[in-house]
């Protein structure tokens, strides 16, 4: 009778334990709109009242990928394209949630260049601030040719934008493009999603072995972000109030212009918060191996998985 | 025999200023006059403020009270250690007063050679300091300080640093050199054996600050062996000599 | 190749091979992730491949190094002449001259882009920079420990202030500054990558563009290749020293 108790009592405490566990989510970048959704659900208490226990970890230039694949945390921010290459890589990471439905990535210039077009942009001579191997870089100098760009490295200033009328650089569009104009310049932003190249971006990623051995849980982690998104994407002051002290580089009006920006880039028609397309994770690996970044297509299902 | 005076000091003074801003008198009243063509020994403890005194006289420093002259001429310094640079050979090495003369390259490389000739390194002129003995390094040096024919020629405890049967050599040679350029040599040692073997005149000095305690003419032979060191004549220079040093030890 | 050279380098060789060997078995045996840890062959295998490309970056990288320290050096001599000259000098600039040693140049690589544009001019100033200070500090260092006999010998046959600084101070402080010069390479390597990172071009855009790919095994192939770069410098450094050293310094002739 008492080993029944004792079993029974050691099974409670070791569920216990596992409600208890404490989940980490590395972001790869300061606190912003971007992940508003996030911050939004933990301010509703979305997490709590589903037993979950989210610890935020990461920032700029955590390497999220290796952290999920090494299993250092349960999830992370990642974009689409990191996936399917850590996948050909031989990492099991899949995607569960996609924030941005449309990439935010994209070039921004000066609108006094009269450039209507990127295509336009890259045939005009000038100074093209990237990060060295971005996806999407690659593809742009695969469809629109780099010659007549003088390519240099983008090391998130935009300092140097500001003061050399023939530069272009790399932009998240609800970032970038509004300090640009804060700061009295007058930039004009091409969508790299206009050139066919668009990964779901700011994906929350899982490790394969989350999935199966912490299904349940997962499934509930993401319909509290989708919870905490609609309720962001209504009114993003409460939870852009949270984030402000988090991050000193952004003040509230910062903060108000990217959450507006990137509404459209977040919502879809006809598209449920954070689900994504298997014909869309076909695209983007076929393109990426045609950019010779991946050798081998995997089929869709393993990038991705939509939890309701 | 009136001979010219090659140097004179009076009343000569010198004192240094320590780091913690103390002063350290080195010289204390100092009078000496040396005879043009004279050997003379400087002896006293270590420390006692000779290595100073030579400097003065080879215009390096200036005493604060007191006069140093000289007599116009070149002069030749030699250290206790022979101080060559390492990055030359021999030949470069005791060309190198001739150098910084101003003299022309084949005029420097006969004089040199003449002068390791005279010193007996004839077959080191190509080889570097470093693969000598201390000896011929010393020897090196000699020639080096001799290069410019000078009058005068200021020894700093040269041979403190070498063994015994080379430091004999080196005693007759440094001799033979005087005796051959009617040099005016003024060799500052601790060794009371080698003051009284070499000099004509042992200045014997206090301890520091320096005082002259005496100034002796050597009772010795003016042709001197290395026998010379087993005779009882010897032994009293020695003796007079030590004993001066003791006098000296004890001043305040 | 002599016996003696072989016994020179065969340690160091072995250490290696068996120290990669053991990598490899670890890393196969535990199953570890290439993201994490690439295997030994997966890095020999891209540093290969690519040996192209990798090559014409370490060509880009190299010439940056070299020129960022020959300006290191011709500047930090020069600095460190004038530290010597008098105490007064030495006590109101060097203060600065450390400057150089305590400053990250990754803070300061956005600047020197600023200041000289993007390209090879802010490697090269990078390079600069951070190499600069083991020049200054031991030649310096040899300066300032010329044999006071040596300098009297000099004053007493009249040599002229310039005289003395080329005749005896420089090369008294050779030694000093050969040795300064082997810590400046690598770190000039060094210097030079994190420009790169910022100012564009060489192995640092490389392994940028391969951390951004992904490609952990890129990555290491691009510091191996830059290590061999640290190295052959090290080692022209070494073989300036024996040679210039030759006849005169104890720590070359042979004994």
């Amino acid at each position: 009778m008492t080993w029944r108790l004792v079993v029974l009592l050691a099974l409670g405490l070791a569920a216990c334990g596992r409600d208890a566990a404490e989940l980490k989510l590395a972001l790869n970048w300061k606190p912003e709109p971007e992940f508003g959704g996030i911050f939004e659900a933990e301010r509703l208490g979305s997490f709590a009242q589903r037993g979950l226990t989210v610890a935020r970890t990461g920032g700029p230039g955590a390497p999220v990928v290796q952290m999920v694949t090494a299993k250092q945390v349960s999830f992370g921010i990642a974009s689409a394209d990191e996936v399917v290459l850590a996948r050909d890589r031989g990492s099991d990471v899949v995607a569960i949630f996609a924030t941005y439905q449309t990439c935010p990535q994209g070039l921004m210039t000066h609108a006094a260049r009269g450039l209507g077009s990127l295509a336009a942009l890259l045939a005009s001579p000038g100074t093209l601030a990237v990060e060295p191997g971005l996806p999407y870089v690659k593809f742009l100098e695969k469809r629109y040719g780099f010659a007549s760009q003088k390519v240099v490295p983008y090391s998130y200033s935009i300092g140097p934008f500001l003061t050399d009328p023939t530069l272009t650089q790399q932009v998240f569009v609800t970032a970038e493009p509004i300090a640009a104009r804060r700061a009295q310049a007058d930039p004009k932003v091409f969508l790299v999603a206009e050139s066919g190249y668009n990964p779901y971006t700011a994906v929350v990623i899982a490790h394969g072995d989350t999935l199966r051995d912490d299904g349940a849980r997962t499934a509930q982690l993401v319909a509290a972000l989708r919870e905490g998104w609609r309720s962001y994407l209504a009114d993003p002051g409460p939870a852009n109030a949270l984030m402000g002290p988090l991050n000193p580089e952004m003040d509230a009006e910062a903060f108000r212009l990217a959450a507006e920006a990137q509404q459209p880039l977040v919502e879809a028609p006809g598209v449920a918060l954070g689900s994504m397309s298997p014909e869309r994770w076909a695209e983007l690996a076929r393109q990426l191996k045609e950019l010779g970044l991946v050798g081998e297509v995997q089929p869709a299902e393993r990038y991705f998985t939509n939890l309701e | 025999m009136d001979r010219a005076v090659a140097i004179a000091l009076e009343g000569v003074h010198r004192t240094f200023r320590s780091e913690s801003g103390g002063e350290v008198p080195a010289l204390a009243g100092i009078d000496l006059a040396v005879a043009a063509g004279e050997f003379v020994a400087l002896l006293g403890p270590s420390g006692c403020g000779k290595s100073t005194l030579l400097r003065l006289v080879a215009g390096l420093d200036r005493p604060e009270r007191g006069a140093v002259r000289s007599a116009a001429g070149r002069v030749g310094m030699v250290f206790q250690d022979a101080h060559l640079l390492p990055w030359r050979d021999v030949l470069a090495n005791v060309a190198l007063p001739l150098e910084l003369l101003g003299r022309r390259p084949a005029e420097r490389r006969a004089q040199a050679a003449a002068a390791i000739e005279q010193v007996g390194l004839g077959d080191a002129a190509e080889r570097y300091p470093a693969e000598l003995s201390g000896g011929m390094r010393m020897r090196a040096s000699l020639a080096r300080a001799l290069v410019t024919e000078p009058r005068l020629l200021l020894l700093d405890e040269p041979f403190a640093a070498l063994d015994e049967l080379t430091r004999m050599a080196l005693d007759d040679e440094l001799r033979r050199l005087w005796r051959a350029a009617g040099l005016t040599v003024l060799f500052v040692t601790h060794s009371i054996g080698e003051a009284a073997y070499l000099a004509e005149r042992v200045v014997v000095l206090s301890r520091r600050p320096a005082r002259v305690v005496l100034d002796h003419a050597v009772a010795l032979p003016a042709e001197r062996a290395a026998t010379l060191r087993a005779e009882p004549a010897f032994a009293r220079e020695l003796g007079v000599l030590q004993d001066a040093l003791r006098r000296g030890a004890a001043l305040p | 190749m002599s016996t003696r050279t072989l016994a020179g380098v065969a340690p160091p060789v072995l250490t290696f091979v068996l120290g990669v060997a053991l990598a490899e078995l670890v890393i196969r045996a535990l199953d570890v992730s290439p993201l994490i840890l690439p295997r030994p062959s997966a890095v020999a295998n891209a540093a290969i491949r690519e040996a192209g490309p990798l090559g014409a970056a370490l060509g880009q990288t190299a010439r940056a190094v070299l020129a960022g320290l020959l300006l290191s050096s011709t500047l930090g001599v020069a600095a460190a002449v004038a530290l010597a000259a008098s105490p007064f000098m030495k006590r109101a600039f060097y203060p600065y001259a450390i400057f150089f040693q305590i400053v990250p140049i990754v803070a300061i690589a956005p600047l020197l882009v600023i200041w000289f544009g993007y390209g090879p001019r802010a490697v090269v100033a990078a390079a600069a920079v951070v190499s600069i200070f083991p020049v200054i500090a031991n030649t310096l260092a040899g300066l300032l420990s010329v044999d006071p006999a040596l300098a009297d010998l000099f004053r007493l046959h009249g040599a002229s202030r310039l005289a003395t600084l080329w005749k005896l101070r420089l090369p008294w402080a050779l030694p000093y500054l050969l040795t300064g010069l082997r810590i400046a390479a690598g770190l000039a390597v060094i210097g030079a990558i994190v420009g790169e990172f910022v100012g564009g071009g060489g192995l640092g855009v490389v392994v940028l563009g391969a951390m951004r790919q992904q490609r952990t095994d890129l990555v290491f192939a691009a510091i191996g290749y830059a290590s061999l770069l640290g190295l052959a410098l090290f080692g022209a450094v070494g073989l300036a020293s024996r040679l210039a050293l030759r006849h005169w310094h104890a720590s070359e002739t042979k004994r």
